[in-house]
């Protein structure tokens, strides 16, 4: 008689027989049966078998191995197949639980330094408490989304490594990305769920604001944040410090000066009333008539001609040196606050991209010298800012040409990215960008977000064909690599196993986006709650969210197209024209299925250049397992990012772009090209302009240039360095004599870059400023 | 027997940073394992001389 059965853990518990007796029946339910009586029957022949088998205590195994063996004897083949695989799913679960407790022992227990996990994104540092915990929540999340939320075809594909779906952690919480309009954001003030901040009034709050938006949004959701107008924006705060510093330089001027009493308020009445007559107040441009107006208010009150001449030109003229130093500051202090917030889910700062570039108003050029200069300078110690990523928009008629208003704003930009790494460049005439522009729009100037984003068309509502408000909803990679190999040459066979894949992403990308339109304006308090997504200042805290986030994308990427041509045909495309010719076909397939489905399902389905991080070495360590060390296919430790060349292979940088070139004009959805710049690019500096130039005349559409900032934390030295430092000549981890160290020119000795215009004219003259 | 000199920075390892999708890092210490092997392929894209050397333009 059996009184007692042991458990998995080991555990000895009480016996009951309508256990067996349930779980038989619910096998039975699924093939049809009804009658709970025959279920009761085979389990008591069950308990009868192992009886007889003299097992006192049975273990759940040998009872469940009972069950198959009486089902299969008793002629209920059908049932006894529901019952296998419902056992099969059960120990799948429980092996991930094994495997989720094995992961979480390694977060727990090893050092990043030995546990890829914890390196998988290399902005989070896995050894602190918060980074810890952000990687417990996410891996248990990625398992519980693959065994429990995801349609199990596209769990299989993912778990395979067919295809890979971004952000599987995030699957039912969030959205990736989005471009926020900071002026819309600012008009009138926002909340940020803690409190309400007032319309900014001077361009330090608007820097200060600017930071918490990202970092607001940030929290809501799990990709990069952008600003898509940054000088447009910025503009703003500068016109109205102006303004402010205007006023109390000419009151300073008129109560030493002139004897002006109460000269603080008088000002501030005079200004008012010329606003409300004419409309104008004092701006940099200082070319709407404000000063003549001023003037003759200036005689009402009794000073002469020369007086209000003097006052004036000290209050032009100090407004002007303030405000720029204001703005520099302001800049300065965005630049640290954004390499310092540790906001994102207490272990990284927020992924912040800012563009700018084209706004031409004085104001707007301000911001941009300012943000370049303050960037140039580096954090407290000199070291180079991580974030925010800069991207300065490259525009014919603006910045482009000598003789444009911001070209030497564009030139300032090549000294600053020939230190720094930042700004990259985006180019509006790439043709796929220019289609949307609107001169006198910026809203419909191409933004990039984070590490290459691009969200601009609009099928939804082909009337907000705008930046601003929008991002990627999400995206999945499909392993391009593992379908050449598996066509064993045969490219037809490659292209038509490229649909399936292609037809499993888009019902998965579809079914994504289900989970994401049932949340509600209340789940994104500040993305939708404060507006920041396009429409959903049209909404109630309770809406979903179903209509307005159609204005996102749904994107599809790609990885390794170089090592896909490799399989296919021996070569990749830096190695032969035929290559190049193949690869485009493949890309321009993907993104005439993307068109087919942006048609059909009337959702912006767009094609992206993955970056892929943790992914680079996913698909290939799997391949490799499963198909061997192919030469170069699967014989390096990560697949080639998206379409570029391979980084290992020998070529120079012009026919590196032009060769990237084509597939910009194919990945919608993003996409970014790199050069990679030997030595050191600040002694070269016409180097890097040709770079960029040749970038936008080839139609690439978003590029940077790559180049090693090298930086002794000791002497401060920025640059390239070798095995010495080449200022204090000490190697890696050494010590060093502080007389030394005092002996070096600008020690320790923060200096504000310069900026002079016709200094810019002479690249070759310019030296690292910190030096 | 020589005084010992009192030295500043040891233990101090110079920062490399360098560009990973798009986003920079301070530190190769956190790249992934990927990652890293491929920063370390990375070749030099020449500018006219076709020998990796850096040379004037225009």
């Amino acid at each position: 008689m059996i009184t007692k059965i042991i458990k998995r853990d080991g555990r000895t518990v009480p016996f009951a027989i309508e256990k067996i007796a349930d779980a038989i029946y619910k096998a039975a339910q699924a093939t049809g049966g009804r009658d709970y009586s025959v279920s009761m029957d085979l389990a008591q022949k069950v308990v009868a078998e192992i009886e007889n088998k003299n097992i006192e205590v049975p273990s759940v195994e040998q009872i469940q191995d009972m069950v198959e063996h009486v089902l299969i004897e008793n002629g209920h083949a059908r049932t006894a197949k529901e019952f296998i695989l419902y056992r099969a799913e059960r120990s799948r679960v429980r092996e991930m639980n094994t495997r989720l407790m094995k992961v979480y022992q390694g977060l727990t227990f090893v050092d990043a330094k030995e546990n890829d996990i914890k390196r998988e994104n290399a902005n989070i540092d896995g050894d602190t408490a918060m980074g810890t915990m952000l990687k417990y929540g996410s891996e248990g999340a990625k398992q519980f989304n693959e065994l429990f939320v995801l349609n199990p075809e596209h769990a299989r594909a993912h778990r395979e490594g067919d295809i890979h779906i971004h952000d599987l952690d995030f699957l039912t919480l969030t959205t990736t990305c989005c471009q926020i309009d900071i002026i819309k954001l600012f008009d009138g003030g926002f909340s940020t769920g803690h409190g309400f901040l007032r319309e900014p009034n001077d361009i330090t709050s608007y820097s200060a604001l600017a930071c918490i938006a990202i970092q607001s949004n940030q929290n809501d959701q799990h990709g990069g944040q952008s600003i898509p107008n940054f000088d447009y924006g910025m503009a703003k705060g500068v016109k109205k410090t102006y303004r402010k510093l205007y006023r109390r330089n000419l009151a300073k001027a008129l109560e030493l000066c002139c004897d002006v009493a109460d000269a603080p308020d008088a000002v501030k009445r005079m200004m008012a009333e010329i606003e409300r007559d004419a409309g104008i107040s004092p701006i940099l441009a200082n070319d709407n008539g404000y000063q003549e107006r001023e003037a003759q208010a200036l005689e009402k009150l009794g000073l002469t001609a020369e007086q209000i001449e003097k006052c004036q030109s000290f209050a032009l003229r100090r407004a002007n040196i303030e405000t720029d130093s204001t703005t520099y500051q302001a800049m300065e202090a965005l630049v640290h606050n954004l390499n310092t917030m540790h906001s994102r889910a207490g272990a990284q700062i927020p992924f912040s991209s800012i563009n700018y570039g084209t706004d031409t108003s004085p104001e707007g050029r301000m911001v941009i010298k300012n943000v370049l200069l303050a960037t140039e300078a580096g954090l407290g110690n000199g070291e180079t800012p991580i974030f925010p990523i800069h991207i300065f928009k490259v525009k014919e008629g603006v910045n482009y040409n000598p003789g444009d208003p911001n070209y030497d704003l564009f030139k300032l930009s090549f000294r600053v990215s020939a230190k720094r790494l930042f700004p990259n460049y985006s180019f509006m005439d790439a043709p796929f960008n220019k289609q949307y522009y609107k001169e006198g729009d910026p809203n419909t100037e191409v933004a990039y977000m984070g590490c290459r984003t691009r969200v601009i068309g609009n099928v939804y509502d082909p009337s907000c064909e705008v930046t601003g408000g929008r991002g990627n909803l999400s995206f999945t990679s499909v392993n391009l690599p593992r379908l050449a190999i598996k066509a064993h040459g045969n490219i037809d066979m490659f292209f038509e196993d490229l649909d399936r894949k292609i037809d499993l992403v888009i019902n998965q990308l579809l079914e994504r986006f289900e989970i994401q339109a049932k949340r509600r304006v209340r789940n994104y308090p500040f993305l939708m709650g404060q507006g920041i997504w396009l429409d959903s200042d049209k909404l109630d805290i309770d809406d979903e969210v179903r209509e307005v986030i159609k204005h996102g994308t749904l994107t599809l990427g790609f990885i390794g197209l170089a090592e896909t041509l490799k399989s296919l045909i021996g070569v990749h495309h830096g190695e032969s024209v035929e290559a190049q010719n193949l690869g485009l076909e493949i890309i321009g397939h993907m993104r005439k299925r993307m068109d087919q489905a942006t048609d059909k399902y009337h959702l912006n389905f767009s094609l992206i250049a993955t970056p892929a991080e943790g992914l680079s070495g996913r698909f290939v360590r799997m391949d490799r397992e499963r198909y061997g060390v192919i030469p170069g296919v699967t014989d390096r430790a990560y697949y080639t990012n998206s379409f570029h060349i391979p980084v290992y292979f020998p070529i120079s940088a012009f026919d590196k772009i032009k060769l990237e070139a084509p597939y910009h004009a194919l990945t919608n959805g993003g996409h970014i090209s790199y050069v990679e710049m030997d030595g050191d690019p600040l002694q070269n500096l016409e180097a890097f302009e040709a770079v960029i130039r040749c970038m936008k005349e080839s139609g690439v559409g978003y590029g940077s240039v790559n180049h090693p900032v090298d930086r002794d934390p000791v002497c401060g030295y920025t640059g390239v360095i070798g095995d010495t430092c080449p200022r204090c000549g000490r190697h890696d981890g050494e010590g060093v004599d502080p007389e030394v160290l005092k002996k070096l020119k600008g020690y320790s000795k923060f200096v504000r870059p310069a900026y002079d215009e016709n200094e810019l004219e002479e690249p070759d003259k310019l030296t690292n400023p910190i030096e | 027997m020589a005084e010992e000199k009192k030295l500043v920075g040891e233990g101090v390892k110079f920062e490399r940073i360098r560009r990973i999708t798009g986003y920079l890092v301070g530190t190769l210490d956190r790249f992934n394992d990927a990652k890293r092997a491929e920063v370390e392929d990375r070749v030099k894209h020449s500018l006219g001389t076709g020998k990796g050397e850096l040379e004037k333009v225009g």
